[in-house]
This record gives structure tokens, sequence and C-alpha cells, in this order.
């Protein structure tokens, strides 16, 4: 069956096109070539002008595994205030920071997402997030596995194994755990938190293994550019939310040694200490290093005012953070040997100095850098705001006076200590498609999508134009997911069912020996249970696998 | 692991015989017989034992055999009468579930599991306050100090000790170091062999206490004015000296099983040893280990959770989740009579059997169940892990865990009668 979508005016940085009206065809779920005048087409849909772009990817939204449901048992009042009915073709459930997976999955489809990634699975917890991912309909996902505070690298690093030992330990683990990318959280902190450390910088020793956060960023991104994983080591920082924690960011930059690493929801490692309240926005030097090394990527982890929670691997900065919480409860848990996870829930004010000049941070940093392909579109999901904001974050970048209006109205000690009242900027469509599209498929390596050039899949999301930014991308006129309509002026039109997307570095075997030695003395679960095979993902967690390459060629 | 070729030897192999899901299982089999059992305890044997006793068996319909096509047109149709259905028991694997919620979604039925007792006195400091826990392998190589509330927990848990408290061998703290300290009903002097070689110190009180006991310790670590001594003498020095002991602790572990707390608003008695635990971090490292997992309350409850945003105990009668642990206990509900049907799901055991009521009952159950009172329809389903390959939760939360198949079986999953019930009410709705 041949669709075509006719006379739209397409967005498509990957391909340089930038609002041009074009007709774009759709065979067997994929984007095809123009096909000769001859052939028929099944379906036409006339698009007249309407914005065309490819299905959005998100890089960074905790929408799976242990974490999320534990905010979701302890904010029963977030399910509470935010139902979703049952209706002929969809589901119910409810929640706003801490969705249940079916609304989180419609959610992300009604706006115009096609593809979300999870960051931050601990490989023990993998069948658990992968099976939330199955039960997130009309998405594909992923996940990056957290390493760097599993007492196995530590143990390995601190006794000195081979570079290549632990590439072989990284591969195993994106095999076990069925992962795209790795992440690390608070490098070391995480188990130096366990040995009852509360901070924990760059160049500070682990407290039972002589060995840095240094030292892990510098043997991970090491590790994962030997393998050829496409997708930078996706680093948490150190020392998320301290005051003046824009120096550990810095030096986790340059523990990279100049090879590929994404820093994530860099807003809350921007922090200076400036000013009465010793608390104050580094934005511009963070920019600065990020623009002068082009190894280094960043999403923002942008902060909304209102109810949310924070859900994280890094339970010492959690626990460190408890007081904050509102309502007062939290949880922390240490997990296995292998990471942790702390539970808190938060409301950002907008007349509170720190809270709001946390907000005006995170838009300095989108505003002050130049290249789009290396910034995307977060808040950290849940963590800085729901997802569902993400049409009003835009609207923030894209309408200057309108994002000045909102500066007049918070905490004006915080205002008045943010220079973003004085950046003019405003992003286009074209650069909102790549930071929402085209970047984050590029810097995954998943070559089929995020663009849409003959052989991509068919994920599609065409827009109605309107003035205000936030209207036209909180309702899609239509969502095509593998070239079949899904999503029509918003609303589900067709349930449907992802997959789940992986690497497959190659490596040697023989690690496992030592590895389920390891297992069967330490730990209370066998290797070969640990693991994940792919007839698991596909027979018994319900999301089958699909594999993008790795670039050997890039092993020094 | 996702087993389903069935070889003689299997190892490896999860034992759904308790929370603690030992995974190290060897089982032996010949014509379809369980021949050997190894690193198995008492509750695995029983377990293994009673499914292997089992023969496979058809469905009934008011104890009379019928077709499984009979009986699941009779089971929707049952279900497409009833006004408020109760979907109780829910013994069974991750799929099991899934394709439970499903149904549940289509027919507005309650929730609840068979251990919701138990399972709701933990999950409401959840609520509440939130937590701070550790999970097995993390207790096993850091703990230095393990304070047990209760004592059931060695019967409930019967490997508890060789794996969790006292392994082989430990990364940071050494097992022969540790240092064990029972609050419950014990008596010093006729400790089991395997916990008397421990050297545990004993502080018996009743269980009642344990919430009074946790109160008195967070006052003596913060440096309140309490007297601990308003327990008894004997009872208040040793609790000076736990609440030393605790501060000084590197890593202490704080245990109970929340199924043995049976007494009213036992949650407040778990609340006060969470907050324990929560202070103790302000200087010291220390986290609780809540034992549970039995009869698969911690995977419904956890499938539940991510597919409804509310755990157990919620209710879709109005066509979206409503949650309260209170009013959707399913005991209340059947007394109450604001159930006009009763599915009970009881995949693992043959004993856990459905409560009496008025209400009509539908069975999905363990084929080795033998009724007293037939229920209007019992439709037996293959045991996870013995006859299908499934996923279940560790009592710790954190780590679900493949089930592997043992035997041929014409026996239907849950999932798959669960599903092939949605498709009839979906036929009968016309869609």
């Amino acid at each position: 069956m041949l669709i075509k979508l006719a006379g739209g005016k397409v967005y498509d940085p990957a391909n340089n096109i930038d609002g041009e009206i074009r007709d774009i065809y759709i065979r067997d779920g994929a984007i095809v070539d123009t096909p000769p005048a001859s052939e028929p087409v099944h379906r036409s849909y006339p698009l007249d002008g309407k914005i065309v772009m490819a299905g959005a990817i998100d890089l960074h939204t905790h929408i799976g595994g242990g974490k999320v449901n534990i905010a979701r048992t302890m904010l029963p009042e977030d399910q509470r205030g935010h139902t979703r009915e049952r209706t002929a073709l969809t589901r119910s459930g409810g929640g706003h920071a801490a969705p249940s997976t079916l609304t989180a999955g419609y959610r992300y489809a009604e706006m115009g997402y096609t593809t979300c990634f999870e960051p931050a699975i601990l490989p023990v917890n993998a069948r658990q997030a992968h099976m939330e991912m199955a039960d997130t309909p009309m998405l594909d996902t992923g996940g990056y596995a957290m390493l760097g505070s599993d007492e196995l690298l530590l143990q390995l690093m601190a006794e000195g194994a081979e570079q290549e030992t632990i590439n072989d330990y990284v591969a195993w683990t994106l095999h076990a755990s069925q992962c795209i990318g790795i992440k690390v959280v608070n490098p070391g902190g995480i188990s130096a938190f366990k040995f009852n450390t509360r901070e924990l910088d760059v160049d500070d020793s682990h407290p039972y293994y002589p060995i840095t956060p240094r030292d892990i960023v510098r043997t991970l991104s090491r590790a994962l550019t030997d393998l050829g994983v496409p997708h930078p080591l996706h680093v948490h920082a150190s020392n998320l939310g301290v005051p003046g924690n824009f120096s550990s960011t810095l030096a986790t930059m340059d523990a990279a040694e100049g090879l590929p690493i994404h820093l994530t929801h860099i807003q809350f490692h921007s922090y200076g200490a400036e000013g009465d309240r010793k608390f104050s926005s580094s934005a511009a030097q963070i920019v600065e290093a990020v623009n002068r090394q082009p190894n280094i990527s960043m999403d923002i982890g942008q902060i909304m005012f209102g109810q949310t929670i924070t859900v994280s691997g890094d339970t010492m900065r959690q626990h460190a953070n408890h007081g904050h919480a509102h309502p007062n409860k939290w949880t922390c848990m240490d997990i296995e040997c292998d990471a942790g996870c702390g539970v808190v829930p938060f409301r950002y004010r907008d007349q509170n100095f720190v809270n709001a000049l946390q907000w005006a941070i995170g838009l300095e940093l989108f505003l002050m850098m130049d290249d789009p392909w290396r910034v995307f579109l977060t808040t950290d999901h849940p963590n800085g705001a729901p997802f569902t904001s993400y049409p009003h974050l835009i609207r923030l970048l894209m309408d200057r006076s309108f994002r000045n209006d909102l500066l007049a109205q918070i905490n004006p000690d915080a205002a008045a200590s943010s220079h973003l009242g004085s950046l003019d900027r405003e992003y286009s469509l074209y650069e909102i498609a790549i930071m929402t599209r085209a970047a984050p498929a590029r810097i995954l390596g998943l070559a089929d999508r995020g663009h849409l050039r003959p052989g991509a899949i068919a994920d599609i999301t065409v827009y109605h134009p309107a003035d205000n930014p936030e209207k036209m991308f909180e309702k899609p006129m239509l969502v095509f997911k593998d070239g079949q309509v899904v999503v029509e002026e918003g609303r589900i039109t067709r349930p449907v069912k992802g997959s789940t997307q992986v690497v497959r570095p190659e490596y040697d075997r023989g690690i496992e020996k030592r590895l389920s030695r390891w297992f069967d003395r330490y730990h209370s679960i066998k290797l070969q249970n640990f693991r994940i095979s792919d007839d698991e993902m596909a027979e018994g967690i319900g999301s089958p696998v699909s594999i993008h390459p790795c670039d050997r060629k890039r092993t020094a | 692991m996702w087993n389903t070729r069935i070889e003689t030897v299997m190892s490896e192999v999860t034992c759904p015989g308790c929370g603690l899901s030992c995974d190290d299982l060897r089982l032996e089999m010949d014509n379809g017989q369980l021949k050997s059992l190894e690193n198995g305890c008492a509750l695995a044997r029983s377990h293994y034992s009673s499914a292997f006793d089992t023969a496979s068996k058809g469905a009934e319909i008011k104890g009379k055999g019928v077709s499984l096509e009979a009986a699941l047109d009779y089971g929707a149709e049952l279900l497409s009468s009833a006004h408020n259905p109760l979907f109780a028991g829910l013994a069974t694997d991750v799929n099991g579930m899934r394709a439970t919620l499903e149904l549940a979604d289509r027919c507005g039925a309650s929730l609840d599991h068979m251990n919701g007792d138990a399972l709701f006195r933990n999950i409401r400091v959840m609520q509440d306050s939130g937590w701070f826990t550790t999970t097995f392998t993390e207790a096993r190589n850091r703990a230095d100090l393990i304070v047990l509330g209760g004592k059931q927990w060695i019967d409930r848990f019967p490997r508890l000790i060789e794996r969790i408290l006292h392994p082989a061998e430990s990364l940071f703290s050494p097992p022969d170091d540790r240092q064990f300290v029972l609050l419950g009903p014990w008596d010093a002097a006729a400790l089991p062999d395997e916990l008397q070689r421990l050297s545990p110190q004993v502080i018996p009180m009743q269980l009642e206490q344990l919430s009074d006991t946790a109160s008195l310790l967070r006052g003596l670590i913060a440096g309140r004015p309490v007297n601990a001594r308003s327990l008894g003498n004997s009872v208040g020095s040793q609790l000076e000296e736990l609440a030393g002991q605790l501060k000084a602790a590197r890593y202490s572990v704080v245990s109970w099983s929340a199924a043995e707390l049976d007494f009213p608003h036992a949650e407040l008695t778990i609340q006060n040893l969470v907050d324990l635990v929560k202070d103790l971090n302000r200087t010291t490292r220390s986290a609780a280990l809540p034992l549970a997992g039995t009869l698969a309350d911690t995977t419904s409850n956890q499938v539940c959770t991510w597919q409804l945003g509310y755990p157990l105990r919620t209710g879709l009668q109005r066509g979206y989740p409503e949650h309260d642990p209170i009013l959707n206990r399913y005991q209340d509900l059947l007394k109450r009579q604001e159930a006009d049907l009763l599915l009970w799901l009881s995949s693992l055991s043959p004993q856990a059997h459905p409560p009496a009521t008025d209400a009509p009952t539908i069975v999905l159950g363990h084929p080795g169940m033998a009724f007293d009172n037939a229920p209007d329809l019992y439709i037996p389903t293959g045991i996870p892990g013995v006859d299908h390959p499934g996923h279940w939760y560790r009592g710790d939360s954190v780590c679900p865990l493949p089930l592997g198949q043992l035997r041929e079986s014409a026996l239907p999953a849950v999932s798959q009668v669960m599903t092939a019930l949605n498709d009839k009410l979906q036929h009968f709705a016309g869609l």
C-alpha cells in the first residue's frame, strides 16, 4: 500500500530541509522514494502547508523501572488528580508526574513522540524497566544501563584490570540488560554513599577503592569508544544540585580527555555559589566549555514550576535533599551492589529564589548554546517537570516576549541575577526539529529514524501551523507510527506496541567465566538468570529487540 | 533465561516457594515426575512435590467436567452479567497479572491480593512517609549488624540465614563478625540450631511491643530523655546497649515480615521501624529489609502499580482507577456484599482457596485444588515455573526473575485464560 503525504511544509534537518513544501511517500511502514507517476497511491493526505517533521525522540525520560513504581506508590495524590478514563480503544490510567505506563505512552504519542529512552536502567532491574516500557504503548523504547557504582566495575578498576577486560564487561552488560547505551550516575558516588560518604567530587578518592570519579568517567568513555557504541557515555555528573557544582561539571568534561560524553540534565550541574544567597548561575561557563569542546553534548533537564517528583539513581544526593521533600515523604534504596535509587517529591515555586533561578539557568543554557545538534530538549521527566510540559518549553524557546513576560513574574531577585532577559535568541522550527528529532537519532546511532529520507521508518508527525508554538506542539494533526496513522487531532485512533532499541558490541565471551564466579560468590542471583535473552524480550517481556549497528572502526 | 526447552535435569531454576526466590535449584525429572531436588528448602520441596503430584485436569462447572471452550463461554457470561466483579487472590506471574488487569479494566473490577493485609502494612508506610530499604545482595555483602523483628521469618524464608544473613563469603562484612539481634517472642534457651550458631542477642518481647521498642531506640539514639526501662529493666538495658550498637554499626539492617505482624494498626509498628532506620542514616548507614513476596504478592502489586498507577486495592468500576487501601480489602468487599462476582486467582498453591461467599465464584487455580463446595466455575491453570515460563518478583521488589518451564503441559496459563475471556467479552460488546 502506497501512502502519500501531499504538500506538507517539511522540516527535516538531517537532510537540510528547512520548511520546504514536499510530498512524502510511505510503503510497508517505511518512507520511500517518489514512485513513478504510473503507480497508484492508495491513500493520500492533502496537507496544504501543514508542518511535517519526523516523529519526536526523547533521549532522557524516566518512564520505566523500579524507581518509577516507587514514585507511583508514594504519590497516590498524583494519580487521583489526573485520571484518564478508559475508551473503546485505550486503557484507563492516570498520573501527572509519575503516570501509569499506558497513560505515559498515550500522552507521548498525543504530543507527536514516537521513540523514548529510559536513561537509568539498573542492570539487575532491567527486566522490570523493559516490562514497563513494553506496557508503554505507541512508542519504541530503549534504555541506558547504569554502571560506575557497581562493585564489580569498581573492583576491576581497583585491581588494575586491563581496559580490554573492562570493555568486555561493559559490552556484556549492554547485551545482558538489552540496552543501547551506558549511563554513569554520580560516578562512584552511589557506592560511596553505601560506605557512608556524603560527598564525592571528581578528584576525591572513593572511600574503599583507590579510584576517583574522574577515573570512572575516563574508563567508561574509553570503553564505549573502543567498542564503537554510538551513544557516548551518558553522564549524570558529581554533586548534582550543589551550589558551586559547575566546577565539578567542568572537571567531568575534562575527565573524558576528548572522548565523546553526553552530560545529562546539565541545568542541575550549572550552579555557582556567588551572591548574597550563595547560589548563582554558571550557565555561561558551562556553555562556553561545551561550545569549545565538540566531544561534549548535553541535555538540559529544564525545570517548570509546580508539583513533581524526583527519581534518581543518585542516592547520595537524593538523601542529602530529602529535607526539601514536598509533600514530606521520601524513599531511598541501596540495590544489589549494583546501584541505588532515591525518590523525593518536589514542588518548584516561582517565588522561591533558588527554584526561580533554576528555571532561568535552564533557559540560559538552551539559549546560549551555539550548536543545536549538541543540546537536547528534556525536563529530565519527571525530575524537572513532567514531559507533558514540552510544548510550553518549546514556546519559551521560540517566543522571546512570552519568555520575558514569565521572567517578570518569578522571584525578582532571581530574575535580577539572571541575564535571561538580555538573551534575544528565538529558536526556529528547524532548530526545534534538530533538538527533538535529528540530533537525538544521530547521537544514539539510530539511522532509521529522526529524519524523512527514503529508508527511514515512517514515524512522522504533522502539526497545524500556529502562531503559538505551545498550541501547535501539544496537539498534532496526525501522527504516523511505522506508516500507520495512530493519532488524529491529538487523540489516539490506533493503539500500537513498539520494540526495544539495542546495540550489540562485539566482545570476548570469556569474561562470563570471571563474572559467573563473582556472581556465585557474592550475588544472590545466578549470572544465567541475570541475563535477558532476545526470546525473553519478545515472548516474555513483550517487546522484541531491534538491533542498531556499532562502529568497530572507532577502535583505536 | 527464558526457558521453554525441557531437559531431564534443569539447573539454576528459580523457586517461587517464598519471596527469597532462590535461583540455584537443580531438579531432575523422570517421565514427568520429580526425581530429585537439590538446594531446595522445605517450602521448595512442598511446592514442587505438590506440582508434580498433580495430573493435568479439565475445567468444571459446578463440579462437573466441561471443555475449556465451554468453561470460557460460561466465564465470559458470568463476567458480562456482573456489575461489580472482584478479582482477588491474584497469585500469578507477571504475564498472568498483565492479562488480568486488561480484563479488570474492561469489566470494571476491584483488585486485591490474598496477602493484601500483609502487603498493605508495608505499602501504607510507603504512601505516608516513604522508606529506606536495601536488597538481598546488598545486605549479604554489607550488613554488620542485623536486627530481626518477630520470629516467623525463619520458617517463612527458610534459606535467609544461608543466603543473606550469614553467607559463606561477603565483599565488605565478614559473616563471622556480624552481630545479630532478635526482637520478638523468642525463648533464648530454645533457639533453632541454625540460629543458635549465630550467637544472637535475644531481646524477648511480644510483637505488639516492637513499636514502642523502635520508638525508644529512636529516642535513645537522638539523646532524648526517654526511659527505656519502661519496658522492664532487663529489656531496657538491652535496648540501651542496642541503641549504641546501631549508632556504631557501619551498615545495620532492620528486618521484619509484615505477614507476622498480624494485629491492628501494625503499619504503625513498621512506620516506627522505618523511622528508626531513617534517623540512623543521619550519621551512619542503615537500611530496612522488609521480607515479603509470598504467593506473588510483590509480583502482582508491581504490575498493578505500573499499569494502573496505583498499588492493589484499586477498583475500576467508574472507568478509571480509584484506590483505597482500606475500602477495597477483598474480605470486606465480600462481607459488605459490594461484589456480585468473585474471580479468585491462585495458580501457585493448591491450598489457597477462595473465601466463602454467596457471590458467584470463578476460580482460576492450581490443578491440585480440591473443593468442599465446588465453585460455579473452576479452570485449572498452569503453574508458572512448572507448566509454562513466566516472571516472578523477589520479595525485595527489585529483581523480577525468569521462571522456566519444567514439563509439557496441556494446562492453559492464567494469561491465556484471561486473554480468551477478554476476547469473548470484546466480542459480546460487538467491538
